[in-house]
């Protein structure tokens, strides 16, 4: 016993010096470690380029007749620069009521109207959130030294949120005309003076869009290799011009397509994807199909702080295809309303309608929608879109009250039910789901009542689909495996019997 | 039962309660009283509403540099909103707006600077221009009041200059909060002395440098000790005073180039710079005879027509002694022109070839007027060999000479 106890003791011992060998170990490890992060040489020089366009707003020189110095497009360049990052330091100044940033941008007495403003909304409790959607500055004078500069923006639309305890007071566009003095210092163009010149509300002229001729009968599509990704690597022509050929044997008028925000480059739109984007609207042409572009897909965020980005990816897409004949509707963004709760529904309802307002801005001739998730939602933004477009997965035995309601509440406005349908979906996930029949009843049921209620509409959708990405439904494999199942097609390529329903002509 | 009564009265509360509630819901609309629109800035601002009923709504207010909301204080049965003290010192618009459920007032107030200058700023540039009344420097003037504000357009600031002899006063007025004026140069160089004055206030003084404009043609001269080749002495070569079209000297430190081609067409060069207009350049002396033609140049701006240097030879000849067993030689004396010992220094080159190939090269350079070459027998076999030796521009040949 004695001995079995010495060595249990010895065991002991021996167990606890390595233990406190390996703690002293990996003490002075991680200490060495530590005092050997940051040393890494290629840190050293701060080659790394770190330039992310934060802010772009739409800003247009007016033509260059400044006194003084005339001016050459390199200092105008390095100018804008800075002006429009002095914005941004301003915005995120008064967002968060810090000082980061203003040093660089404004000069020392400058400085100092923005500290106190800070230091008065930081007391009160107070937040701003801004953004400028328009610039259009002047030249007024460029000191021979290159060392002054002096303009006036004209009309520069501000757009401002104001909070007080986080709770949302006021919402106000503004358009203003600044005059501003900025001198060159240490390589920074700061702003010495401001002045605000003149001031007004800003009002949209709504352009009355005819929608008479608008007809639609139609399909949301996506290829069935790649949904969500159609703009991807594997995107081919020969694949869309099959599909659309299909659509339009089907007796379909039009295609609903998806343009992912970053897929697509956010505000730097990437050529290639404009490219695509060109052939598969070549290609609905050809096949006399109508598309819906929807924007935005995959976007989720629309802080104020981001709307000069989310504009300049409209615009130039916008502007790129507003001549195109396929397009047939501009849709803004698909089921904005699910993004209430997370996002604040005054937020997102001030980034539709300015997003509305820029996109009618540049093509005059379209009519623009949104998708709404519902048709509860439906008539919110009743009055600036031109016309209505909702979703509708629900009971199919509600749907018409649903409409009828939504018809009170907009009467003079083409309704179009958006997406609808159902999954044949019925297996280990969902054992008493729908089946192909079920599927095709629901079609059937749903295009007689289309028929009856004088609705303009588009399915969802042409293709089963075998990949569905965690961004559309998250990763749960009930949702994910019904969303497989919504087609018309399956994914061995022959049609379900709700094919035959997929319009009621 | 005094229970019920209890209820009784706990229930008249409720309703009393819900009724003045609903009267605070009535619309109404805050009617704004104030009627001053503008202000000069530093001045306290309140603004007035009348106030339908006991809510109090808070104002939006928005200046040229930010934005904020106030709150009001309700005395009897008006709303007044006192403009925070860092908004009232800056001139611009400022832009209100109330709302409210049912309406909404909005309207703007135009914040004046005050009347005198408390500060101005005054930039300058360039520091430094060129004399001769084309190039100009930019005066640039920004008068503000006591809280920082730019002054109103058309403000007279009066700009005075000394230059030379002359002092001149121009009135100029402000226009998007600055005033400026070019100042131009005058034919002579020399130092500009610049301050401005608006509404009593006095600026510091500002100086510009006129410097001489680019250098026109000059001519140069060379001196040396004496005109033979002798590659000991040094000549020196001097500019004429550099000036300017208008007889301005050329600034301290202008760099000059002089150009040497000798008869062979190869260059030499030798660069000084200018002080008082003046630039010197030495160059050392050829060891042997030589016709050098001299030109300078202030590189892109002007030029000197050339001159001519005649060097003389100074070694006519020179011997040579082959010494323990021809692997020692022995040149010299070698003789300057006076026949004294010619100062150490001079090169002096022996070729070694071997069945018509060149082995080797050796320089070596002369003390006291002699120089010796040692051939070591580890390097230069026993044999025959032919030698040259060079110095001052004269050779000799020694053929077949035997080592061993």
């Amino acid at each position: 016993m004695v001995s079995l106890n010495k060595n249990i003791l010895r065991a002991i011992l021996i167990l606890s010096y390595i233990m406190v060998i390996a703690f002293i170990l990996s003490g002075v490890s991680a200490l060495f470690s530590y005092l050997n992060t940051g040393a890494d040489r290629s840190t050293m020089l701060h080659t790394e380029i770190q330039n992310v366009e934060q802010y772009q707003p739409k800003l247009t020189w007016q033509p260059l007749q400044n006194e003084g110095r005339p001016m050459d497009e390199e200092n105008l360049k390095a100018l804008e620069n800075d002006y429009l990052d002095a914005w941004y330091v301003k915005q995120m100044a008064y967002k968060t009521n810090t000082t980061a940033g203003i040093k660089d941008y404004y000069t020392d007495n400058a400085r100092k109207n923005l500290y106190d403003f800070i230091t008065l909304n930081k007391a009160k409790n107070i937040t701003v959130e801004a953004t400028t959607l328009h610039h259009n500055p002047t030249l007024e004078f460029f000191s021979e030294d290159g060392q002054l500069a002096i303009l006036t923006d004209r009309h520069v639309v501000e757009y401002k949120h104001l909070f007080k305890a986080k709770q949302l007071v006021l919402e106000t566009t503004e358009t203003s005309t600044y005059k501003i003095v900025l001198l060159l210092e240490d390589g920074f163009w700061r702003i010495r003076h401001m002045v605000k010149e003149e001031n007004a509300q800003y009002n949209f002229e709504k352009a009355r869009i005819s929608t008479d001729s608008l007809n639609i009968k139609g399909i949301n599509y996506y290829p069935q290799a790649t949904p969500w990704d159609m703009f991807g690597d594997q995107f081919s022509t020969e694949i869309l011009s099959k599909d659309f050929k299909i659509i339009k044997n089907a007796g379909l008028n039009a295609i609903r397509i998806f343009i992912p925000y970053e897929d697509f480059g956010k505000a730097n739109v990437r050529p290639e994807k404009l490219h695509k984007l060109k052939q598969t609207l070549d290609i609905a042409q050809a096949e006399a199909l109508n598309v819906v572009v929807t924007l935005f897909d995959f976007y989720g965020d629309y802080s104020v702080m981001d709307w000069t980005l989310n504009q300049r990816h409209a615009e130039t897409i916008v502007s790129a295809f507003k001549d195109h004949k396929a397009i047939i509707a501009w849709d803004i963004k698909n089921e904005p309303n699910l993004d209430f709760e997370s996002r604040g529904k005054a937020n997102v309802m001030a980034w539709l309608d300015q997003m509305i307002h820029l996109v009618k801005s540049i093509d005059t001739v379209r009519p623009v929608t949104i998708g709404w998730s519902n048709a509860e939602s439906a008539p919110l933004l009743m009055d600036k879109v031109d016309f209505i477009s909702f979703h509708y997965y629900e009971d199919l035995e509600q749907f018409e009250a649903a409409v009828k309601t939504l018809k009170s509440k907009v009467p003079s406005k083409p309704l179009v039910l958006q997406e609808f349908g159902l999954t044949s979906y019925s297996g280990f996930w969902k054992p008493f789901g729908a089946s192909e029949e079920d599927q095709a009843n629901y079609h059937k049921k749903i295009q007689e009542l289309i028929a009856i209620n004088n609705l303009q509409f588009m399915s969802w959708t042409l293709y089963d689909f075998t990949y569905i990405p965690k961004e559309v439904v998250g990763r749960l494999p009930w949702r994910k495996n019904a969303q497989k199942h919504f087609g018309f097609i399956d994914k061995n390529g022959t049609k379900k019997e709700a094919f035959n329903y997929i319009t009621h002509e | 039962m005094p229970n019920k009564y209890t209820y009784l009265f706990l229930l008249g509360l409720m309703f009393l309660s819900s009724f003045a509630l609903l009267q605070k819901q009535e619309p109404g609309n805050y009617e704004y009283l104030s009627k001053t629109t503008e202000f000069e800035v530093g001045t306290p601002i309140v603004l007035k509403f009348s106030a339908p009923n006991s809510e109090k709504p808070l104002l939006y207010c928005s200046n040229s540099y930010g934005a904020t909301l106030i709150a009001p204080v309700l005395t009897s049965g008006a709303l007044t909103y006192t403009i925070p003290e860092n908004m009232n010192k800056k001139i611009g618009i400022l832009n209100w707006e109330l709302r409210s459920d049912f309406s909404t007032n909005s309207g703007s107030l135009t914040l004046n600077p005050k009347a005198e200058v408390g500060n101005m700023e005054t930039y300058i540039g360039p520091p430094s221009i060129e004399a001769g009344g084309t190039d100009y420097t930019m005066l640039v003037i920004i008068p503000t009041d006591s809280l920082d504000n730019p002054v109103p357009n058309n403000t007279l600031v009066t700009e005075t200059h000394q230059f030379l002899a002359s002092e001149e006063a121009n009135s100029i007025y402000t226009n998007n909060f600055i005033a400026f004026k070019n100042l131009y140069s005058k034919k002579e160089s020399g130092r500009l002395l610049v301050a401005s004055e608006c509404l009593g206030i006095h600026s510091k003084e500002f100086t510009i440098n006129v410097a001489a404009a680019i250098p026109t043609d000059f001519s140069i001269s060379a001196t040396r000790p004496h005109a033979y080749a002798d590659g000991n002495q040094i000549t020196t070569f001097t500019t004429s005073i550099l000036k300017d079209e208008h007889n301005n000297v050329v600034n301290d430190g202008t760099f000059v180039t002089f150009f040497i081609t000798n008869q062979d067409k190869h260059i030499l060069k030798t660069t000084g710079t200018t002080i008082d207009g003046v630039a010197q350049a030495k160059i050392i002396h050829p060891d042997h005879e030589a016709q050098w033609e001299i030109k300078a140049y202030v590189e892109g701006m002007s030029e000197s027509p050339s001159i001519a240097l005649t060097y003389q030879q100074v070694i006519n000849d020179f011997e040579v002694a082959f010494s323990d067993k021809n692997r020692t030689i022995n040149v010299g004396p070698l003789q300057s022109f006076m026949g004294q010992m010619i100062p150490d220094g001079l090169h002096v080159t022996l070729h070694i070839y071997k069945d018509k190939t060149l082995v080797n090269s050796i320089v070596k350079t002369s003390f006291n007027g002699y120089v010796h070459f040692n051939l070591n027998p580890a390097i230069y076999t026993s044999g025959h060999y032919n030698f040259s030796i060079e110095t001052a521009g004269k050779s000799k040949e020694f053929n077949t000479k035997k080592l061993w």
